[in-house]
């Protein structure tokens, strides 16, 4: 017992070390002292809340890499922490166990892609337990990203999964709604997408069954 | 101030005894130890302040939950280790180490292969940066192809979401006219990839 509490004090104490090693060694030679010492200190805060750290080294070099302006990267990467934490919020929203980091980067970029607290966890609801909520997340913020409105990614997400869609299909959504929106003449992602919705929802025998409020 | 003799000094250091001392400083030396045994040795104390300070603590205490007192209580822990424990404890350490430092990515080994094209009939040379490579906007060189002005890359990636732009010329970072993109918090747009 008193081996294992030894060991468990070392393994703390070096696992901490190792991490903070780990991000600066990813950063070393790629950012200023300063965006350095602030992902140190925001990667450090972000892993004592269990929320993932490596969103925050990839901006900070992002940022560097472009030739950004150490006070312009400073503040993009508090407000990413900041939707790292609006993401874990949001996937605790949603109940269940308590989000891994994967779908709290995921549930980060959807936010950053025009999505709100809301339709995250809306869709956490709806990707639990078949699909992977870091997948359905993705999708969603990638079809936010080709210009889908956030309720009708929302709505397009939970038919196709509603309607007994695997993951597989959830994740070839942004191709089937550039698909449409390549075949038909002026059709905008949007349309497309609330065609899919329609397809899905008649799959499934409920139509409209989720739709948002408001919504024609 | 008494200035008293180095040998009287020596009586009441408790170096030498009253015997010891010579007889014309002996009555030197018993008025020292009578001086010395007249100074009080009872400690200082502050009635008052015992008192607050006391009620202070009380106070203190009184509010606080006794399993979180118990929790927050500074206490001292000692930890004694025989030598030889040492060495499974390192050994299990080291695997502890091993297991919690392992990527966050866990889904692993998936991976697609990726075209990226961009039509740039003016520029000297393109290259792609994005999650995938750290940003490195050496890594990816894209190449000619044989159509003018066409540069392409072909990189097998990791299924997942990636982030990226391509840099030409070295300086301008341009979003894939033919994706998805998002801004990226410093004024422009990252292309998105979901594989």
């Amino acid at each position: 017992m008193k081996t294992f509490g030894a060991a468990l004090l070392l393994a703390l104490v070096a696992g901490s070390l190792a991490a903070q090693q780990d991000v600066t060694a990813r950063l070393a030679g790629r950012v200023s002292p300063d965006i350095a010492a602030l992902v140190q200190q925001l990667a450090t805060s972000a892993a004592e809340r269990g929320l993932p750290v490596d969103p925050l080294i990839q901006k900070a070099i992002e940022g560097s890499a472009k030739g950004v302006p150490a006070d312009r990267v400073a503040t993009a990467l508090r407000a990413l922490s900041g939707q790292l934490d609006a993401a874990a919020a949001a996937l605790v929203q949603a109940g269940g166990a308590q989000p891994d980091t994967d779908a709290i980067a995921a549930g980060a970029f959807a936010l950053n892609a025009g999505l709100d607290k809301q339709n995250v966890t809306a869709l956490a609801l709806a990707g639990r337990p078949a699909n992977n909520v870091a997948a359905t997340l993705r999708v969603a913020s990638t079809l936010a990203a080709m210009g889908v409105p956030a309720d009708e990614v929302v709505e397009l997400v939970t038919q196709v999964i509603a309607s007994g869609g695997s993951t597989h299909e959830v994740l070839g959504l942004p191709a089937q709604v550039m698909a449409g929106v390549s075949r038909g003449r002026g059709v905008t992602p949007a349309q497309a997408a609330a065609g899919l919705a329609r397809a899905a929802a008649a799959r499934a025998g409920a139509p409209g069954q989720n739709k948002p409020k408001g919504k024609p | 101030m008494t200035d008293f003799h180095p040998q009287v000094k020596q009586l009441l250091d408790g170096e030498v005894t009253l015997a010891d001392l010579p007889p014309e400083l002996r009555a030197e030396g018993e008025e020292a130890l009578r001086l010395l045994a007249a100074v009080d040795r009872e400690p200082v104390t502050f009635p008052a302040l015992d008192t607050r300070v006391i009620e202070e603590l009380r106070r203190r205490r009184s509010k606080a939950p006794s399993l979180w007192r118990r929790l927050v209580a500074p206490r001292e822990v000692r930890l004694r280790v025989r030598p030889w424990t040492l060495v499974p404890a390192l050994a299990m350490a080291a695997a502890l180490v091993v297991l919690l430092s392992r990527p966050e990515s866990t889904p692993a080994a998936a991976t697609v292969t990726v075209r990226f094209v961009l039509f740039a009939p003016e520029a000297q040379e393109v290259a792609l940066a994005g999650t995938f490579n750290q940003w490195d906007q050496a890594a990816t060189p894209l190449v000619r192809t044989g159509a003018p002005g066409v540069w392409s890359a072909t990189l097998t990636l990791p299924v997942g979401q990636h982030q990226y732009a391509f840099v030409v010329d070295g300086a301008r970072w341009v979003a894939d006219p033919g994706a998805p993109a998002v801004d990226d918090g410093f004024g422009r747009r990252n292309s998105v990839l979901s594989l």
